[in-house]
């Protein structure tokens, strides 16, 4: 407090969020990659390659948001989009005129009952921790969609879906936007309104800053958990949906290793795995972040494992700085506290 | 407690262990197999699965030391990659011995390849270990984000080029297939590991730190332990472990690839769980983990020996993730059972 005064300029809070960070780290990598390679890496090229790192892993980071602010983690994401993407495009093409609508019900549900199963376990056995129990299921559900694939992939499917779903872009205001990324953006504030301003959001943050004291004020906490799982669950089979329509067939393997790039978006938009924190503009603007970077990364570099070097760095620099200057104001602090102390 | 312990004769109390039930298990999933191939049971076999297991143990142990300061590493696969890579970089273009003529070699000597590949791992592990305990950054973000950084370095120094047996020296290749006692080299390496361990563990201050740390962090802030030089000391055993892990692995395939072992972890995390290792930290015993890591190890090799189709590889893919649950989930059955049973006798 007395560190305001004594400069006289009292920064507000809202200025002080974690979100600025990113907003700055945004504008400094499109600034770096644009002055490396002006030609290629420009705002509407970068707006078309969002079909490739944004959508997909977009909706699976909004639903592993729900499970970090709870304050547990889901490893299964990704097996669940490919577990459900398998029996859209199974069902589909199946040949008995199952029409595409209700394959994607059935998408929706197959997602929901991963969820469920994925929950109920996490629920009933609070020993064991949600990390152990969706390692395994992961293992499990991938291994169901290679049961029912096996090494083949499974492709056809309607034009809307893999051309204009898929490929296809909107011309809004002379910029051409990928139809997928409207859908992801048209999306979010309805998100964002009811993870931060209704109650059933709030109750979320309520059971992931303290479970107990939430279970005592009346909240049913296991229910909270279990239904929490399961949306996540329904957001992985989207981002599923959304990844076929991009790729145009299934494999058993489609998706593997987007569970850690969908937790490490969740995480660099301010989430935390020990719970109660995270917000949706940080998980947008970290999305927004990682596909600069990683569309400048791979047109400089053409290499995966430079890109996954590159987000790792980020995700660990981006907790470790606030982590940092928190703990050395803390310190100044006190020093402050005794030096004052001492005159006194 | 004397009273109980004055009722319970020692054979119950033995029975009633948690490592005896897991010997049990493991039994019994031999005989299950046996019953279908019965080679499974055979001398050869029963050796080979704990050779193979070896590998999971002695990443289990480091994993052990991690989980009971509460912490957790996901990055040991990349840590095994890198450490693994090192030294086959150094072996593969004769850094020690640049002068040597050609028949000479990859004759970097073995103990020298070892130690690189534990240094670099102590070093990973010093990193994560440093990013927890003084970064305040939480155990699964730090060793997620180094998963991601210790593979892309793996990718960089190799230049995306594998080191394969022709690059390796005689010495590293029979690393892993000398035999004493009739049992593998990888046994024995397992067993000192084990040994060097445990005694750590169990007779050092900073052995019973970790464990002082991980049951109550504060309580032991105050009586004047370090709670940051614990948990960076469990990582450094980890890392250094999970470089010696990595030159087993390499030697055993012939090979070292910059993506070696991915998601290997999944498996010594839940060899630890069902070893009795709790993953919020401070309970847990060696011989447990052992134990739970050969269990995993049956389970893994009975699948391929079950033939369960013509291709056995594909069943084993898809239900090691169901078979892994249901070993997690049974143990938690059980030792609620336990518990619930020791609170019955109090009560009298």
């Amino acid at each position: 407090m007395s560190a305001n005064t004594k400069n006289g300029l009292k920064i507000p809070a809202w200025l002080k969020r974690r979100e600025w960070l990113l907003v700055v780290l945004v504008v400094l990598t499109y600034l770096f990659f644009n002055s490396q390679a002006p030609s290629i890496y420009t705002f509407p090229k970068l707006l078309n390659q969002t079909r490739v790192y944004m959508v997909d892993v977009g909706f699976m980071a909004m639903g592993i948001l729900l499970v970090l602010i709870l304050g547990d983690i889901d490893i299964s994401v990704a097996s669940i989009a490919a577990l459900s993407a398998t029996v859209m495009s199974v069902t589909y093409n199946a040949g008995k005129g199952i029409p595409f609508g209700l394959s994607i019900i059935l998408m929706l549900l197959v997602g929901a009952a991963c969820g469920l199963v994925n929950g109920l376990l996490i629920t009933k056995f609070k020993e064991l921790f949600p990390m152990i129990i969706t390692l395994a299921t992961s293992t499990l559900y991938r291994g169901i969609a290679y049961i029912i694939l096996k090494d083949q992939s499974a492709g056809s499917f309607p034009s809307w879906f893999a051309r204009d779903l898929g490929y296809g872009s909107i011309n809004i205001l002379g910029l051409e936007f990928p139809i997928m990324l409207l859908c992801l953006l048209g999306f979010i504030p309805f998100y964002h309104v009811w993870l931060h301003h209704t109650v059933s959001g709030r109750y979320l943050f309520a059971v992931g800053t303290n479970l107990t004291a939430s279970r005592y004020s009346g909240l049913k906490t296991d229910r909270i958990k279990l239904t929490a799982f399961v949306v996540n669950a329904m957001f992985a089979a989207v981002g599923g949906f959304f990844l076929t329509s991009r790729t145009g067939s299934v494999k058993y393997t489609i998706g593997t290793g987007f569970e850690m790039q969908a937790i490490a978006v969740a995480i660099l938009g301010g989430a935390s795995t020990s719970g109660g924190k995270g917000s949706v503009p940080g998980l947008l603007l970290a999305l927004i972040l990682l596909t600069a970077l990683k569309n400048g990364l791979m047109l400089l570099y053409n290499d995966a494992f430079i890109l996954n070097l590159a987000v790792g760095l980020l995700l660990i620099l981006v907790v470790l700085i606030p982590n940092i200057t928190s703990s050395l104001n803390a310190r100044r602090n006190v020093r402050r506290q005794r030096m004052s102390l001492a005159k006194t | 407690m004397s009273q109980i312990k004055a009722r319970d004769s020692r054979l119950k109390r033995f029975l009633r262990q948690r490592e005896t039930g897991l010997v049990l298990v493991i039994i019994a999933l031999i005989a299950l197999v046996s019953l279908r191939n019965p080679n499974f049971s055979s001398l050869s076999n029963l050796q080979f699965i704990l050779g193979d297991t070896s590998i999971m143990i002695v990443l289990a142990l480091g994993m052990m030391c991690v989980l009971l300061v509460g912490s957790i590493d996901i990055s040991i696969s990349g840590i095994m990659a890198l450490g693994a890579m090192t030294a086959g970089i150094v072996m593969k273009n004769n850094l020690v011995q640049p002068e040597a003529a050609d028949a000479l070699r990859t004759s970097t000597p073995l103990i020298l390849l070892i130690l690189i590949s534990m240094g670099v791992g102590a070093l990973c592990g010093a990193i994560n270990g440093l990013l927890i305990s003084y970064g305040k950054v939480l155990p699964i973000v730090a060793t997620l984000g180094m998963q991601y950084i210790i593979y892309g370095t793996s990718h960089v120094i190799s230049g995306g080029q594998a080191v394969y047996r022709k690059d390796m020296s005689e010495a590293f290749i029979q690393f892993t297939r000398g035999s004493f006692l009739g049992l593998n080299s990888k046994v024995w390496i397992m067993l000192a590991a084990f040994i060097i361990l445990y005694l750590f563990i169990t007779y050092t201050k900073a052995g019973r730190h970790l464990y002082a740390v991980g049951s109550n962090r504060e309580a032991a802030q105050m009586s004047g332990i370090k709670p940051e030089t614990a948990t960076l000391n469990a990582h450094i055993i980890m890392g250094a472990l999970a470089g010696l892990a990595g030159m087993m692995y390499a030697s055993h395939d012939n090979k070292v690839t910059q993506d070696m072992a991915m998601g290997y972890e999944m498996y010594v995390i839940a060899a630890c769980v069902i070893g009795g290792v709790s993953v919020t930290g401070g309970s847990g015993k060696i011989l447990g983990v052992l134990l739970g890591a050969l269990t995993i190890g049956v389970i893994n090799n009975g699948l391929t020996m079950l033939r369960l189709t013509g291709n056995s590889e594909f069943w084993k893919k898809a239900i090691q993730g169901a078979v892994i649950l249901i070993a997690v989930v049974t143990n938690v059955l059980i030792s609620r059972g336990h518990r619930r049973r020791v609170l019955r006798e109090r009560r009298i």
